[in-house]
């Protein structure tokens, strides 16, 4: 190691995390120090970057490039600095360095060494930062390097003359021009990918080579712009590694990190004085501007002028003083970092100039800084220090990320934005490419299912539903500017206590947006949207309900059939039109609302009555059943198989039976991340063959209806069907991560269809599916049914009564009804027959008389 | 390798440092000069061990004082303590020099706040790092715990050991010199300070003294939650440590009244931000603890019974008294007393996603005030001699109203508000419905009941760290007493309470020490899995589905951990068909009740 120009070479004792508890490294002795101090300049109104005050310590300004001097110019500042950095732990209010330290200067920097200060020179032997392995030429030349040549890997493709500059050259000729930034914010990513080797130093020692990147970056703006006064701050983001909260320790110490918190608390702004200006009490003269050494500043005893040359009549002149803004803020980590059983870790983080104020409370962000410790002083009188240490984190750069609970999602959005590699991307792509594994796997459907509400016992097909559910059809928009919808309803009839509201409660969990409500407490405006009128200003607003709130997302509505009619009829639009209309109180307006919904209903009986309908069992509208794509009945049936496997679920629930419970399960956190991906990522096609098979079973689905020999027309499938057939078997090719939907998924939409059709469709006079039971509320065999009843009549009334005769009573009629055909005929059912030949005009009804005419 | 002999409970630091310096030393001879300690970092060099081996080997513990409310003042700093609380907050990481070079020498300052020596500047030195904990005495303890186990030993040890050090602080300063003097490095700082210390020791001993009986008076519930503890623990990996556990530490007390003083430097008016929450906790009245060992408690911690083999016949007998008694206790009521048995053995075993197995929740209906106040009294105070933990809480419209039942995150003194359902695991809770009156519940109220009822399905607190909420798990035995069928509690088995007579019993002292041991005993049984058991159930859940269509998942898995507790409760390991028809019989007979 060559010699260091402190004169003594580092020991090799010091590691990193040894030399900051040192209260007052070696080097602040050195002797040459004092001389070398008042040879240099300082310019006037370089700010210092880093605020430093007796007990923050915040690291010093960064000698200016004028100091320089041909030899070893590097090594006086890089002395400088170290010696200004020993201020971060000034422990003692020992004596500063003398009041002639800072003898004011305006001129800017006078002479530049070649490649400025690289290691060019030709009789500059190597310095190095003092306990470090860095030469202060070489991280001189690796910058300026990195700053003249880097180019983005993205412009290669780009010829442009203009362009022809490296991307950090065009942004300080940015600066520049615009005057207005202070700051040059440097990709980590990119210093990483242009020099590796600078990176690590850069992460390693951050306080010296930030101090040589400032350096050398005001040595390049006198260059390009000599009259550009402002101090340009290099600001690192993006590391590569970004580290828990929880995880830092005292080895990090100095050195740079990057962390994720969430902000708690912001402290008010502090001014902080950087220039003094003093005033003489005798004769009035300013004195030139004192800057603040370590947080100090030296009074002047003696008044300056000449002929004044009074002592101790100097004062402070409060409003001349320049002073930088410095803020101190909380950052807590973020939930999801927060082991199980533990209490979230904080940190305080002080940040200066313009990064205050950058973040609110609540703010998720992430912080670039440099984490310092500093010792804590026992009282102001006393010499002692305690062995305790605060730390703290020297902001470098402040991004904000997500606030949503589903990150995966939400960083994607901001990546996608940014178009910028980021320290999450890389973390991002690592999860994705475990996602992609994971949607290779072959069992992936049946996995998803199982780990779909895992404590839910059975219900395969319903939980396959739902999955659909979650991944979603593709919406597709026609240029004609018709549009098809891609989310999917499911309506869940059953008992009561088949873990209905479980899986809501579930899904609810699951589903990005999800909103969760009660049909008997939620109103048609709680659901929608409704206007209200501002307490303050007295305007109207708009406030969206449930719904609206749940666009792109899942709403849950459990209760159903406890809703108000009038609330249940809102959601018609909501479930084909996927928007709200609002228009009152001078308020018109249409609102997104693409949200699926997932609602669950009693039967009326509370237990489903096999013998009727569904729409007899649950009062719902037809119209709104359609549009429910997938209807399950979950039913309690007797059934030893299905007991045997409930039995089955719970010992394995209660015992750690590892037989029964060996099944892989995605976690709930995997599950949401590949649900979130997919949904954003994965937008499926028809394939030609899916498309045929899709045509094929939806003919054959219709024609299942007229089997020949069979009088009656039943449907068993309208168009609100393909397109349901449509949306599943996308939600069904995302699940595997597929961007083309294959016969399989049209297969196993089909089947799923089926599945829920039997269940709510299934005519039960004749075991057959008939769509008509969804779309009008009567089966075709009903009808039937009516039509004979109705022809009976007739042909009874004919027979038995003389036109214009003598009228009949009904139940008498009744009874010669029953007597001829072997159906069961009530009374309404009559009524209905003879309501049905009195609009032809066959009879009149008086009461319960029956006249033939 | 125990090196000169330190009174390691009169000068536990003066081990600590000879320890290191001796391991040092020797490190530093086999490195040749390079850093020997920073392979200390995170580690112990020989001095826990040695701690340990004189507390658990040597029967040093019977010798350590027991620091509490009562002796805060009383016990010298930088001695030897042990202490019981619950971890109430954490208060993340504290770094410290932990060992700087002293001349040729390397010192620590591990379990100190202050250096003894003072460092030169500048020198080499070794930035450690500790965890903070701030610990209470636990929620509900109940007195028993106390003077159970080491608690009479101890009380005698610290009894007299107060004179011995009254007497000690007579002599103080020659006593620090001889310690000084023993570890051979004359340091007047050092002497000076424990002197400074020890005046505001004696200030806050008087003053400790006056709120301690006022504190102590409040029933049976620990006094003072007021008095807390500020731990810290070296070398350990954080997570092994939660919140709510409760911890024997035992480690250096030490009293630094200067850490206290408020720093009045004006240019640290900014650092409001950046002071730490010891700040709040001045160690006046929150004594700090240098924990060199500690260990978890569980309840069998507090029993003091020998270590006895629990055999089912044993476990049988207790059984049986304990449940003549709890029949006794409910007046007669037998079906009462089973269900109480099995409410009071259960604990969560398991957690899959939502659902949460074994536990038990109780709801006895059937009383108004005037039975209430008779039987739950005697419940309760039955209850309290039980179990190491408990607390009765009156759920009235009122206190649903007032009540702070969420501990909060407060960010801005940066600690965690304690709220009534901060409890450690295994608490047993008594809420009295019959207080509930008509009326309308607030915005707190409102979150008081959901909290509640959160806590009685599945078992979990949310605990309020204003931006978001942070979800603890607990393991809570709830009792609710009540008119009808609580409906803010849902509880998993309704007991319709039928008493036949008044309650006049009072058990022994030696018994309730066997109910204690019995209780605790099963709790902690291992249960074992068989697959024949497996099949038996399955096949009976299903005869019993068949039997009777309305049985739900709920049900039977209800019925499940019942029979596995009755199965316990017996001792046996395994769950029998027996069990299972003795709960198919309890089950019977309540819902026969029921109608």
């Amino acid at each position: 190691m060559a010699s260091n120009a402190g004169g003594s070479s580092p020991p090799s004792a010091s590691s990193p995390d040894g030399r900051p508890s040192s209260p007052l490294p070696v080097t602040n002795s050195s002797p040459s120090q004092p001389t070398r101090r008042s040879g240099g300049r300082r310019r006037r109104g370089s700010a210092s970057p880093y605020a430093s005050s007796p007990s923050l310590g915040g690291f010093e300004t960064p000698p200016h490039p004028g100091r320089r001097t041909p030899s070893g110019a590097g090594a006086g500042a890089a002395r400088q600095q170290r010696q200004n950095w020993a201020g971060r732990f000034p422990p003692t209010p020992s004596t500063p360095m003398s009041t002639d330290d800072i003898p004011p200067s305006s001129e800017a920097g006078d002479d530049e060494t070649d490649g400025g200060g690289g290691g060019g020179g030709v009789d500059a032997t190597p310095v190095f930062v003092w306990g470090t392995n860095i030469s202060v030429q070489d991280v001189n030349a690796a910058i300026l390097r990195f700053l003249r040549h880097f180019r983005d890997p993205r412009d290669a493709g780009r010829v442009d003359p203009v362009m022809d500059e490296g991307k950090y050259m065009r942004a300080i000729h940015r600066i520049l021009e615009l005057e207005g930034g202070e700051s040059l914010d440097v990709d980590a990513h990119d210093v990483f990918d242009h020099d590796p080797d600078l990176y690590s130093k850069m992460v390693r020692y951050p306080l010296e080579v930030l101090a040589i990147f400032d350096i050398v970056l005001m040595d390049l703006v006198a260059r390009i712009e000599p009259l550009f006064e402002k101090h340009i701050q290099t600001r690192i983001y993006n590391l590569k590694s970004s580290i828990c909260l929880r995880n830092l320790n005292p080895s990090d110490i100095e050195k740079m990190v990057s962390i994720k918190g969430m902000i708690i608390r912001c402290s008010s702004v502090i001014p902080e004085l950087k220039e003094a200006v003093f005033r003489c009490l005798v004769c009035g003269f300013y004195s030139d501007p004192v800057m603040v050494d370590r947080g100090r500043v030296t009074e002047p005893h003696i008044c300056q002028k000449e002929q004044c040359k009074a002592t101790n009549s100097m004062t402070l002149v409060h409003n001349r003083c320049r002073f930088s803004d410095r803020q101190i803020i909380k950052l807590q980590e973020t939930p999801d970092e927060i082991p199980e059983g533990g209490t979230p870790h904080t940190v305080s983080v002080l940040m200066h100039d313009k990064l205050v104020d950058a973040g609110k409370p609540g703010d998720r962000v992430e912080i670039t800084g440099i984490y310092r410790a500093m010792s804590i002083r026992v009282g102001p009188t006393q010499r002692t220090v305690k062995s305790i240490f605060k730390t703290y984190i020297d902001c470098l750069h402040i991004k904000k990320t997500d606030k949503s609970r589903l990150h995966v999602e939400d960083t994607m959005d901001i990546d996608s934005s940014n178009a910028s590699k980021s320290t999450e991307e890389d973390f991002l792509s690592d999860k994705v490419e475990k996602l992609k594994e994971l949607s290779k796997l072959p069992d992936i459907y049946d996995r998803l299912t199982r780990s779909l509400a895992p404590n839910i016992w059975e219900l395969d097909d319903v939980k396959r539903g739902l999955l659909c559910q979650l991944f979603g059809g593709n919406p597709l928009k026609l240029p004609s500017g018709a549009s098809f919808r891609g989310d999917i309803n499911i309506l869940l009839v059953g008992d009561p206590g088949t873990s209905k509201s479980q899986l809501l409660q579930y899904m609810h969990k699951l589903s990005p947006r999800g909103i969760y409500t009660s049909g008997r407490g939620s109103s048609a405006v709680g659901l929608t949207a409704y206007v209200a009128k501002d307490p303050e200003t007295g305007e109207t607003v708009l406030e969206s309900g449930a719904l609206v709130l749940s666009d792109k997302g899942v709403c849950c509505i459990d209760e159903f059939d406890k809703m108000s009619d009038n609330a249940r009829s809102m959601l018609h639009e909501v479930m084909e039109q996927q928007t709200v209309s609002i228009a009152k109180a001078g308020i018109i307006a249409s609102l997104n609302a693409r949200t699926s919904v997932l609602a669950c209903a009693n039967p009326t009986e509370s237990r489903y009555n096999p013998r009727l309908s569904v729409i007899d069992n649950i009062h719902l509208a037809p119209t709104l059943l359609s549009r429910f794509d997938l209807i399950y009945l979950i039913l309690d049936k007797a059934d030893e198989q299905t007991d045997r496997r409930l039995a089955k679920h719970i010992v394995s629930l209660h015992f750690e039976n590892p037989n029964l419970e060996e099944l892989e399960v995605l976690d709930l956190q995997t599950l949401v991340s590949y649900i979130s991906y997919a949904r954003k990522y994965i937008q499926p096609q028809l394939s030609d063959e899916a498309a045929e098979e899709l045509t094929r079973g939806y003919v054959e689905m219709r024609k299942r209806g007229n089997s020949p020999g069979s009088r009656k027309k039943v449907i068993t499938a309208t168009a609100r069907q393909i397109e349901s057939l449509i949306r599943l078997s996308e939600a069904l090719a995302r699940m595997r991560f597929s961007e083309v939907v294959e016969v399989q998924d049209v297969v196993e939409a089909f089947r799923l269809l089926e599945v829920a059709m039997q269940q709510s469709a299934t005519d039960h006079a004749t075991g057959t599916i008939d769509m008509d039971l969804i779309m009008t509320g009567i089966s075709a065999s009903e009808r039937l049914r009516r039509e004979n009843l109705v022809a009976a009549t007739r042909n009874l009334i004919v027979e038995k009564m003389q036109l214009g005769g003598p009228s009949m009573r009904m139940t008498e009629l009744l009874e010669e009804l029953r007597k001829q055909s072997s159906m069961e005929i009530h009374l309404h059912e009559l009524r209905g027959a003879l309501g049905t030949l009195m609009t032809e005009g066959a009879v009149i009804i008086h009461g319960d008389n029956v006249k033939r005419v | 390798m125990v090196g000169p002999q330190y009174d390691l409970v009169g000068n536990p630091l003066g081990a600590v440092r000879a320890t290191f310096e001796r391991t040092a030393a020797a490190a530093a001879a086999e490195s040749g000069g390079a850093d020997p300690v920073a392979a200390f970092r995170g580690k112990d060099w020989g001095a826990g061990d040695l701690f340990r081996s004189f507390l658990f080997e040597q029967d040093g513990l019977a010798k350590v004082p027991v620091l509490d409310a009562s002796n805060l003042g009383l016990i010298k700093p930088n001695t030897l303590v042990r202490y019981r609380g619950m971890v109430q907050d954490m208060l993340g990481n504290e770094y410290y020099i932990g060992a700087f070079k002293d001349g040729s020498t390397w010192r620590t300052n591990k379990y100190t706040d202050f250096s003894p020596f003072s460092m030169p500047h500048p020198c080499d030195s070794h930035l450690w790092e500790r965890h903070l904990f701030h610990c209470v005495p636990a929620p509900g303890q109940n007195s028993w715990t106390l003077e159970s186990s080491p608690g009479p030993d101890v009380r005698r040890m610290s009894n007299c050991l107060a004179p011995e050090l009254r007497e000690k602080r007579k002599r103080d300063g020659d006593d620090d010199a001889m310690d000084v003097s023993e570890n051979g490095h004359k340091e007047s700082s050092f002497c000076k300070k424990p002197k400074e210390g020890d005046v505001h020791v004696s200030s806050s001993s008087t003053e400790v003294a006056g709120t301690v009986p006022e504190m102590n008076g409040g029933d049976h519930h620990i006094p003072g939650s007021s008095f807390s503890c500020l731990v810290k623990i070296y070398d350990m990996p954080e997570s092994q440590v939660k919140l709510n556990d409760v911890i024997e530490f035992i480690g250096v007390y030490t009293f630094d009244p200067e850490l206290a003083a408020p720093s009045d430097n004006p240019d640290d008016i900014m650092l409001d931000l950046m002071e730490d929450v010891t700040v709040q906790l001045p160690p006046s009245k929150v004594p700090r603890l240098h924990c060199l060992v500690w260990g978890k408690l569980s309840s069998h911690d507090f029993i003091s019974r020998p270590v006895v083999e629990p055999s089912p016949s044993l476990l049988k007998g207790i059984r049986q008294s304990l449940l003549s008694h709890l029949t006794l206790v409910l007046g007669n009521d037998e079906l009462a007393a089973q269900c109480l048995l099995l409410h009071l053995l259960s604990r969560l075993r398991s957690r899959v996603d939502v659902v949460t197995v074994g536990r038990l929740s109780l709801n006895f209906t059937g009383f108004n005030k005037e039975s209430a106040s008779i039987f739950g009294n005697q419940l309760y105070s039955l209850i309290q001699k039980l179990v190491p933990y408990s607390q009765a809480i009156p759920l009235s419209i009122d206190y649903l109203n007032s009540a702070t039942l969420q501990p909060r995150k407060d960010n801005k003194s940066g600690r965690l508000v304690t709220g009534v359902l901060q409890l450690p695991q295994g608490t047993h809770l008594t809420f009295d419905e019959t207080l509930l009156q008509t009326g309308s519940l607030t915005c707190k109220g409102v979150e008081n009941t959901m909290l509640l009822k959160n806590l009685m399905e599945s078992q979990k607190v949310d605990y309020d760290f204003e931006y978001y909420k942070l979800e603890m798990t607990a393991d809570v035995q709830l009792l609710t007493l009540s008119e009808g069928k609580s409906n803010i509690l849902p509880s998993d088995l309704v007991v319709p309470f039928r008493p036949s007579s008044v309650p006049t019993v009072n058990a022994g002292a030696e018994e309730t020490e066997s109910w204690r041991w019995y209780l605790a005993t099963v709790r902690s049984l291992p249960q074992s899995t068989e697959p024949e058991t497996y099949q038996m159930i399955q096949d009976e859940m299903v005869s019993a589905m068949r039997d009777d269509r309305s049985l739900g998942c709920s049900e039977l898995s209800r019925w499940l951990t019942m029979a596995q507790i009755m199965a316990l409760s017996f001792g046996e390991k395994s769950l029998s068909l027996e069990h299972w028809h003795m709960v198919k019989e309890l089950e019977r007979l309540r819902k026969q009740r029921m109608q």
